[in-house]
């Protein structure tokens, strides 16, 4: 927002505002809920929804806000939770996924199972590639 | 339910309230820490070749994400 001066304003396209977007997606989200994991339906609701969303923003059409030019160290801070959430995956990852040892997927599954919680994933899905298109 | 699992799933609830706790911390009003949307940001500037590496990467992966909970 530095470089902005009272006389300019951001342009935010009709179609990407809040009250546009949130119940669109709600939307995708209470279709895409429908279908269980492995049938096309979810292939092809999950390949559309976030390809069209990839395209938006691959073409610009997005609005963004300024992202930071420099990293500070205390970034270093994010590793702590990525690098612990690699490390339970592939440990459990590579001693089969199975019950005993499950991986972050498939203790999701039968949470997902659910229509009303699968709606409400989909939705954060979503929501989460939203936000990442605007920035 | 086995040892290992209760153990897995501890680690998994522990991994994410970590990862609140950063969010949070990074939202305080004078902290250094950026938050996760930042953090994005500045991966996703990355470019070589004039293609948005980072860009892709970061939507790649999150399109990965969706597939394989709702998909696979």
């Amino acid at each position: 927002m530095g470089s902005s001066s009272p006389l300019t304003a951001e342009v935010v396209r009709p179609w990407a505002r809040p009250v546009v977007v949130l119940p669109m997606l709600a939307l995708v989200s209470l279709v895409g809920a429908v279908f269980p994991s492995f049938s096309i339906g979810a292939n092809l609701v999950s390949v559309a929804a976030g390809g069209t969303l990839f395209w938006l923003v691959l073409t610009g059409r997005v609005p963004r806000r300024p992202a930071p030019r420099r990293l500070v160290p205390q970034a270093a801070w994010w590793l702590l939770p990525v690098l612990s959430f690699a490390v339970a995956e592939l440990v459990n990852f590579a001693l089969g996924s199975t019950y005993a040892h499950p991986t972050f997927s498939v203790l999701a599954d039968p949470v997902l199972a659910g229509y009303l919680a699968r709606a409400a994933a989909y939705l954060g899905w979503l929501a989460g590639f939203w936000g990442l298109a605007r920035r | 339910m086995s040892v290992t699992r209760i153990l897995t799933i501890a680690a998994f609830g522990a991994v994410i309230l970590i990862g609140v706790g950063v969010e949070l911390a990074a939202r305080r009003p004078d902290s250094r820490i950026p938050a996760l949307g930042d953090l994005c940001g500045f991966v996703m500037r990355y470019r070589a070749g004039g293609l948005p590496v980072g860009r892709i990467a970061v939507f790649g992966f999150w399109w990965w994400v969706g597939w394989h909970l709702f998909a696979r």
